[in-house]
């Protein structure tokens, strides 16, 4: 159980000194946008592979490890295998194969397989987002980006600080969690034994301590953040100041130019 | 002749194996601990005790070697990893941050609980191990969230001792208390050994603790046994322990410092008492004539 909470690499960061590490986070957001409007728009395979060498290309820049990559799809298979099934199945068109109620299209196998590539495709992008970006990075970005939203008086500072403490903590909680299931494993308790019943009272040693530490780290992060003066976004500086760099303007214009190549591919029915 | 209760063989740990966070945490450890032993275990941070005494009541299994419970594998079966649970008790570090039940009697029966002991076995275990710790009756009903710390850790202790282990081992058991706290808790844990013959094995920083209690010291160093002796054979290499960041006895210091300034004493020193007598008898002979 241990090993298996560990292992989850939901969006975790690699540190790393790539051109791609280095760009500001607030032109990494845009341009996964871009890069997801332009694979929404994208229809036919020349499309497809247009976007695949896109990023094919950035995750070579970003020395990401492919193996790290294809692992983070790994949750998503059953999903992403009933979708390529069911396009397979209700796609009307050239009939290849047909038993019982069901009929396999040819329209139905190529739209499958654009579907799983177009989902595979998409997590694998705004991964590379989380992967190259670290946390803190990553909410000074979404915080500069909203900054508009305040003017309809929308909390930006306070939601984005929200989400930078919870990002911050899910690996100290994960932590806690193992080192409180060995302690109640260690006076005898069994997690993986019984019914559904009995292994879910059985987390009760465990969900107990947890949230008391929990309530405790809150309460001990509260005095912390006050006691060096913070009381929210109002006139606070930032030490790392985020700036754009010519090397932002440059990214910017490539996804520009992606986005126009896969419109001008789309009005040519491509 | 002595038994052998516990045996760790050429036990290697690697975290992460074959990721790029790949960490081995200790490698090649052979440790033989005896019935009725009290070891103290010292290390710096992160040198790899906490993953070897883990190993000792398998919540993690070696990447390679085995650990021996009276000469059978623990990890042969289930069952014998089961069984082991209650024969090796394992106190964490901060052990009060695991309490989650109503009463202080409820969790210390959590334990005996598991053993599916009868309700009078229970009961029996639970006044015995409160006992040990000096928790008394009075505080059975309460909410174990109402304690002082020190109580807390008390009953997180006896949480652990009610299980009746023969090999107890505790991972710092004396963070975070006042000296007095310190001494009280040694001075339960000792007496536990002293009244069930159960063996010790005492995971601190303290130097003067190890040095005062145990009969048997180990020093870890990056993930490897670096030493393995009595008490006055580790103190007599001080200069390797401080190599590895660690640090001798104020009272091995003090007899250094002397020596440094001419005054030579005799023996290995690492408690006042010793060096009292030291002294006295120097004191005595030498410089009167």
């Amino acid at each position: 159980m241990a090993a298996v909470l560990k292992d989850i690499t939901l969006g975790q960061y690699f540190p790393g000194n790539t051109v791609v590490h280095r760009l500001d986070p607030r032109t990494k957001i845009i341009m996964v946008v871009f890069y997801i409007i332009s694979l929404f728009s994208a229809k036919t395979y020349v499309s497809y592979c247009f976007m695949a060498i896109v990023l094919f290309t950035v995750i070579k820049l970003s020395k990401i490890p492919g193996k790290t990559l294809i692992k983070s799809v790994k949750p998503l298979v059953i999903f992403i295998g009933i979708t390529g099934v069911l396009n397979m199945f209700y796609t009307p068109g050239q009939e290849l194969l047909r038993f019982w109620i069901f009929k396999i299209t040819k329209e139905g196998i190529i739209k499958g397989i654009l579907m799983v590539s177009r989902i595979i495709m998409l997590v694998m992008g705004t991964f590379m987002l989380t992967y190259t970006t670290s946390p803190i990075m990553l909410t000074d970005g979404l915080e500069s980006l909203l900054a508009p939203l305040k003017v309809i008086k929308v909390p930006v500072h306070e939601l984005t600080m929200i989400m930078s403490i919870a990002l911050r903590f899910v690996p100290t909680l994960i932590e806690e969690t193992e080192k409180i299931m060995n302690a109640q494993k260690a006076r005898g308790a069994e997690f993986d034994t019984g019914g559904l019943i009995a292994k879910a009272k059985a987390l009760l040693p465990v969900l107990v301590p947890l949230f008391i530490s929990a309530f405790r780290r809150a309460d001990e992060l509260a005095v912390a953040m006050e006691s060096r003066c913070y009381h929210g976004g109002e006139g606070r500086t930032k030490l790392k100041r985020l700036k754009l760099m010519a090397r932002d303007y440059g990214a910017l214009c490539c996804g520009v130019l992606v986005m126009t190549t896969i419109f001008v591919l789309r009005s040519r029915g491509l | 002749m002595k038994e052998h209760i516990l045996q760790l063989e050429n036990l290697s740990h690697v975290y992460s194996q074959g990721t790029p966070f790949e960490l081995t945490a200790v490698k090649d450890i052979n440790i033989t601990i005896d019935k009725g032993e009290v070891i103290g275990i010292i290390g710096h941070t992160g040198s790899g005790k906490s993953t070897l005494i883990q190993h000792m009541n398998g919540l993690i299994k070696p990447t390679s070697g085995r650990v021996l419970l009276e000469g059978e594998d623990i990890f042969s079966s289930k069952e014998a990893t089961k069984r082991v649970r209650s024969r090796v008790g394992l106190v964490f570090q901060y052990p009060e941050y695991q309490l989650f039940e109503e009463t202080v009697y409820r969790d210390i029966a959590f334990g005996p609980k598991n053993l599916k002991l009868s309700e009078k076995q229970i009961d029996e275990r639970v006044r015995y191990a409160a006992r040990f710790v000096g928790i008394s009756e009075e505080l059975f009903e309460k909410s174990p969230f109402d304690l002082s710390g020190g109580q807390k850790r008390r009953v997180a202790i006896a949480g652990v001792i009610a299980m009746m282990p023969d090999v107890l081992v505790l991972d710092e058991p004396m963070a975070g208390l006042d000296p007095a706290g310190c001494r009280d808790i040694m001075n339960n844990l000792m007496s536990y050994h002293d009244e069930t013959g159960s063996a010790l094995i005492i995971v601190t920083h303290s130097m003067e603790t190890a040095g005062e209690f145990a009969k048997r010291m180990i020093v870890m160093n990056r993930g490897t046994v670096a030493m393995d002796g009595t008490p006055e054979e580790i103190f007599s290499r001080g200069r390797e322990l401080r190599q590895m960041g660690l640090n001798v006895p104020t009272m091995t210091m003090l007899k250094d410092a002397l020596s440094e300034r001419g005054i030579e004493l005799p023996g290995t020193i690492y408690t006042v008492e010793q060096m009292k007598k030291a002294l006295e008898e120097r004191m005595g002979g030498g410089s009167r004539a």
